[in-house]
């Protein structure tokens, strides 16, 4: 039936149909960024981090600050001074987040690591708490708004579908990071480690593995990819609160579950399938359910997944039948 | 085959390892209660007892995972009691634990990579590997299958393999023949004296008193967290109390 529906406004209007896609595609991307954190996390400690959509969202705002303040880009500034803005913008937000990821892990998780399930994953609700504080004593409860930086002009259309510079600029952005990663964990020294502590810390400790920098490494990597969305999200909406990251990581977080917690992949996967429902669900014209469904919608296909596939699209089936 | 090292000799080795009145807890379970031994150069030694005696406690603390609350370990003349396990390792302590504890969703070579992660030189990587793949030629077959899937015997001798990567200078083995068919507890048992007479003091860990005895140097009975027989491995195998115990026999 949703097969039908969607062939349905394909077939009415296929121009309308691509663009909503893009919007879908981008949107997906930086869930992706923030899916794969929770992922990497849960895959190496089984702790969901709560903390995560926080990390995200002070390191959306702490680039939205240094394009405003230290750069102060607007939308009337040559292209040569984005890009150097937008890039330096990047690094600062990618350093920022990866430090501020491990500090939660070294300070809130590290002790309990031992410690019974629950305790670590009240502290990780507390961690976000704390985050969300920080935010607003720093920027205040109003939104941080930039100017639109990345034109929304098209840069080129096929067939009437336009792609525009802002949607291009954020998937662009994205792959190479999905890219980079994959290769990270499946072919480096360090990525190994990961995946052997992931699977067994105990034995990888007796292969001579650190295993407490492994997985500061892990809060690190999940941090920095964190604050790259928070990044290409104060690019693509031009606008940032400290609120930001609860319900966007609640998003990112069905979109890892969906995908299958644990699962690179599938984080990936998961958050695509998520943009795409939200941005059809919101920007097609026949019989859509409109926006006030989207979260009714999204949540109703995380609940589908757990009941009748609870590993996730591409999780493995584990004895613990998680 | 089981041939015996018994002849060589055992008082002249140096010193490879050396528990000294160690005392090791879990939470509050005191589970070795002073426990005194030491592994020389070119030796197998082995640690029998009972489930719970505390074999496995007693290498958890010489590998980092449960450090000593009391006593000392040294190895190599190093105090090693508080060391954290990465760095036991970089120093020459590898282990094959018990149940195996492969990385079941990486590949057999993955696996024997990872038995080789602290070292440095990588260029004699490629002899080591050839050297495990010699001794089991089974795991070379079988070198891209996830390790979870290979069959209880194959996963022993990767554990054995991985354990050998690391090129240590005192082997660990944690109930190496837990599990398997009579057919591999032998085969098993060969390749260890095989890795001994190639220069590796092996430390070993049986709940199989007899195969253990047959093949050890020296042998320490473990009751209840403390020492209660030690000797010569061909005095232990004759001991009454360690026969009817541990050998079943009456």
């Amino acid at each position: 039936m949703l097969a039908l529906w969607l062939l349905i406004n394909l077939v009415k209007d296929p121009t309308e149909f691509f663009s909503v896609a893009v919007i879908g595609l981008t949107n997906g991307s930086v869930y992706a960024l923030i899916a794969l954190g929770y992922t990497l996390v849960y895959g190496i400690l089984q702790l969901i981090n709560f903390a995560h959509g926080d990390v995200f969202s002070l390191g959306g705002l702490l680039s939205a600050t240094v394009i405003l303040d230290a750069f102060d880009l607007t939308a009337a500034s040559s292209a040569v001074a984005i890009v150097i803005g937008v890039a330096v913008s990047l690094l600062i937000a990618v350093a920022f987040s990866s430090a501020l990821n491990t500090t939660v892990e070294l300070v809130g998780y590290r002790r309990l690591r031992n410690a019974p399930r629950l305790a670590p994953l009240i502290t990780a609700v507390g961690m976000s708490f704390i985050l969300q504080n920080v935010g607003l004593y720093f920027w205040g409860p109003n939104y941080t708004s930039t100017d639109n930086l990345i034109p929304n002009s098209a840069a080129f259309s096929i067939g009437g579908v336009d792609f525009q510079w802002d949607n291009l600029v954020v998937i662009l952005l994205t792959m190479p990071l999905l890219l980079a990663l994959t290769w990270l964990v499946t072919s480096t020294r360090q990525g190994k480690a990961m995946r052997a502590t992931s699977q067994d810390p105990e034995a990888a400790a007796m292969m001579g593995i650190n295993v407490n920098r492994t997985i500061s490494f892990t809060f690190a990597l999940a941090g920095g990819l964190a604050g790259a969305a928070g990044l290409l999200y104060v690019l693509q909406f031009t606008t940032i609160r400290f609120d930001q990251g609860f319900q966007l990581g609640l998003i990112a977080f069905t979109a890892a579950v969906l995908g299958g917690i644990g699962n690179l992949a599938g984080a990936v996967l998961g958050a695509v399938i998520i943009g795409l429902i939200e941005a059809f669900n919101e920007g097609l014209e026949w019989h859509a359910a409109g926006s006030d469904w989207t979260r009714s919608i999204v949540f109703g296909l995380l609940i589908a997944i757990l009941v009748f596939r609870p590993e996730g699209l591409l999780g493995e089936r584990t004895p613990e039948g998680a | 085959m089981s041939t015996t090292a018994t002849d060589r000799g055992t008082d002249s080795g140096t010193v490879v390892l050396e528990l000294n009145d160690v005392h090791t807890y879990y939470g509050a379970i005191h589970a070795l209660k002073g426990v005194t031994l030491d592994v020389r150069a070119g030796e197998i030694v082995t640690l029998i007892g009972a489930n719970g005696a505390g074999k496995s406690t007693t290498l958890r603390s010489i590998n980092g995972l449960n450090h000593a609350r009391k006593g000392a370990i040294r190895f190599s003349g190093r105090d090693i009691t508080g060391a954290a396990p990465h760095s036991i390792v970089k120093m020459g302590i590898a282990q094959s634990p018990e149940g195996r504890r492969l990385f079941p969703r990486m590949s057999v070579y993955e696996n024997l990579e990872m038995g080789a992660f602290q070292r440095k030189d990588r260029s004699n990587f490629k002899g080591d590997l050839d050297r495990v793949f010699q001794l089991f030629p089974r795991l070379a077959e079988r070198r891209q299958q996830k390790a979870g899937t290979l069959s209880g015997g194959e996963q022993q001798m990767c554990a054995i393999g991985r354990a050998l990567m690391a090129r240590p200078k005192l082997l660990l083995l944690d109930e190496p023949s837990m599990g398997l068919a009579p057919i591999f507890v032998e085969k098993i048992f060969e390749i260890i004296v095989e890795i001994n007479q190639q220069g590796t003091p092996v430390l070993l860990v049986e709940q199989n008193a007899l195969m253990a005895l047959d093949v050890a140097n020296r042998g320490y009975v473990l009751e209840t967290g403390r020492i209660a027989l030690q000797g010569e491995a061909k005095d232990l195998r004759q001991n009454e109390r360690v026969r009817q115990t541990y050998l079943g026999e009456t």
